[in-house]
């Protein structure tokens, strides 16, 4: 009886009581799109779980446990098919772990001064328009030219002074050779970005493959997931020790829902073309960066806020 | 409710042998003396019944206080066309849930000095503001806010934790019958903060508060979420290690079930 008229549920860590059914459903329809799309979702349900009045610090850590969880099931059917550059994604990596714990600290930092809120909303901002921005007109682009035949193809990548640097390295699965530093970089300031954002990173960190390293693209969706796994696991682990904000409760009915919702999502993707999903989605994370753009520049309801130190 | 019930026959027979004195007798007891926060909880309900030595047109208080936390309040403003938090104040001592009910409007019991001398209301708090330290947090250009007087700023507390449900008056929330017995649903919202709690019941005749009982409540998380809350700060490292083990499992088994 308690269950069937009661479906609220009590979160331990959060410390908030949520209906059962919207924590699962968020799972169910941010794994849809991520299906859908291909991406993590972090992105989507960080905001999504503020939106619903978990504590920013409590979604960002548990989304990183939740992500831990989609990239080992995207990563697999990736290596099935040996679409994963390890090599590549173990430099990416090590940057990544090391980005990511010092994105923890500057997050702790951050929230004790009481400006973790606002940084995360402006790394939204910031990050959301400038990718949505990209795949938008990378998309409209490739429609249009698909309509004018004859188009010639661009250059795949130019070398420039970022493959001039020093520790060169052969990768390869990704037929790459050029200085380990440049994924070493990335990977690390893709790490503080995820430590912050409650994301994995893919959606910088893919085109970055692309345009910075000149990666294949067949190997770059499974790279990708590959060190995402142990960036987020990384902040999981250290947000546990830490903030003991990893709401374990939370995270378990969100890959519920994930779980269910990718394989719809995933399905559904087979309906729609390339370029038509990209636009799609570069809408989807300029609609999520005008949300919170716009939190910010309103004037909030009540200046003065409460919150209850430990 | 049979409990209580039996427990109100219990003080009728009580009181029929009571002799006067002053300051007059108040019994209650709680429905429950703790409250556990379950995974199931949201919000719940509690009853506080008990007896005065009343005389028609007495008047009962109940306070409900919470345990006492540190408090960070933040001032929004306009910075470079976005709202950003420019100044906080750490309240070092102001509890955490505080709830009064009365028999009728508050006002009509007895005045604000009276009610205040009792130690009723959010004035009678001993409150304890001190401006955090100043950081350099880029806002050195802003005019510095305006610094408002001790009462403006508990006013501006009070807000915020009404707006939260943390501090009510509930007018009128308590139901006295036959000027000898009250009755009282004390209302323990969903984010009611877990702790120590104190229960003080004041018996109040015209306007003077002549007699007074104390009574104790814990409310704390219990079965599945209070096993998680203490893994997760008593173990934190394995309760990491077991939050990724947990996500790499059932990412494994997701990816296996629905393989096509």
């Amino acid at each position: 009886m308690a269950l069937a008229c009661h479906m609220y549920i009590y979160l331990p860590i959060a410390e908030v009581s949520m209906h059962i059914g919207v924590i699962i459903g968020l799972g169910g329809g941010v794994g849809f799109l991520s299906g859908l799309f291909g991406v993590g979702g972090g992105f989507l349900m960080t905001p999504l779980l503020i939106f619903f009045g978990i504590p920013p610090a409590v979604a960002v850590a548990t989304e990183a446990n939740q992500i831990v969880a989609s990239s080992v099931s995207g990563v697999l059917a990736h290596m099935r098919r040996g679409n994963v550059d390890f090599k590549m994604g173990g430099i990416l990596m090590l940057g990544g772990v090391i980005g990511s714990s010092l994105g923890v600290v500057l997050f702790s930092f951050l929230r004790s001064i009481g400006q973790i809120d606002l940084v995360i909303q402006l790394s939204y901002v910031v990050f959301l328009g400038i990718i949505g921005f990209l795949m938008l007109t990378e998309s409209l682009r490739t429609i249009m030219r698909s309509r004018k035949p004859g188009a010639v193809r661009g250059k795949l990548h130019q070398h420039n002074w970022l493959h001039g640097l020093p520790f060169k390295m052969r990768f390869r699965r990704s037929k790459l050779y050029i200085s380990a530093l440049l994924p070493l970089l990335i990977g690390a300031f893709v790490g503080v970005l995820a430590a912050i954002m409650g994301v994995g990173g893919g959606f910088i960190m893919v085109p970055a493959m692309i345009y910075l390293l000149g990666m294949p693209t067949s190997v770059v969706v499974g790279t990708s997931l590959f060190q995402i796994i142990f960036v987020t696991a990384n902040v999981t682990l250290l947000q546990s020790v830490q903030t003991q904000t990893v709401d374990f409760l939370l995270a378990g009915l969100l890959l519920l829902g994930a779980v269910i919702g990718a394989q719809f999502g995933s399905r559904a993707s087979a309906i729609l073309r390339g370029e038509q999903l990209r636009g799609l989605l570069a809408l989807m994370v300029l609609g999520v960066c005008f949300k919170i753009g716009y939190d910010l520049v309103i004037q909030p309801e009540d200046l003065l806020s409460v919150e209850f130190l430990k | 409710m049979i409990r209580a019930l039996i427990m109100i026959t219990g003080l009728l027979s009580l009181f029929a042998t009571s002799v006067q004195a002053a300051p007059t007798r108040v019994v209650a007891d709680l429905s429950e003396q703790q409250v556990g926060i379950t995974s199931s909880y949201h919000g719940t309900e509690l009853l506080l019944f008990g007896a005065v030595e009343g005389i028609p047109g007495d008047d009962v208080i109940i306070v409900v206080t919470g345990p006492e936390t540190r408090m960070a309040q933040r001032r929004k403003d306009k910075v470079a066309g976005i709202w950003v938090n420019v100044e906080t104040n750490i309240w070092e001592n102001a509890p955490s849930f505080y709830h009064v009910y009365t028999t009728r409007l508050i006002d009509q019991i007895a005045d604000f000095e009276t009610l205040t001398a009792s130690g009723i209301g959010t004035a009678s708090l001993d409150l304890k503001v001190a401006p955090a330290p100043k950081r350099n947090d880029g806002d050195r250009n802003a005019a510095p806010a305006e610094p408002l007087d001790a009462a403006a700023m508990t006013g501006t507390l009070i807000r915020n934790l009404q707006n939260m449900g943390l501090w009510k008056i509930h007018h009128a929330g308590i139901k006295i019958l036959g000027d000898r017995l009250f009755r009282a649903t004390l209302q323990l919202p969903k984010n009611v903060p877990p702790g120590d709690y104190k229960i003080r019941v004041v018996h109040f005749r015209d306007g003077i508060a002549i007699g007074q009982e104390t009574t104790d409540m814990v409310i704390k998380k219990a079965g599945l979420s209070a096993l998680i809350y203490k893994f997760a700060h008593e173990y934190s490292l394995f309760y990491g290690l077991f939050a990724i083990a947990f996500a790499v499992g059932s990412g494994w088994l997701a990816a296996v079930a629905f393989r096509r």
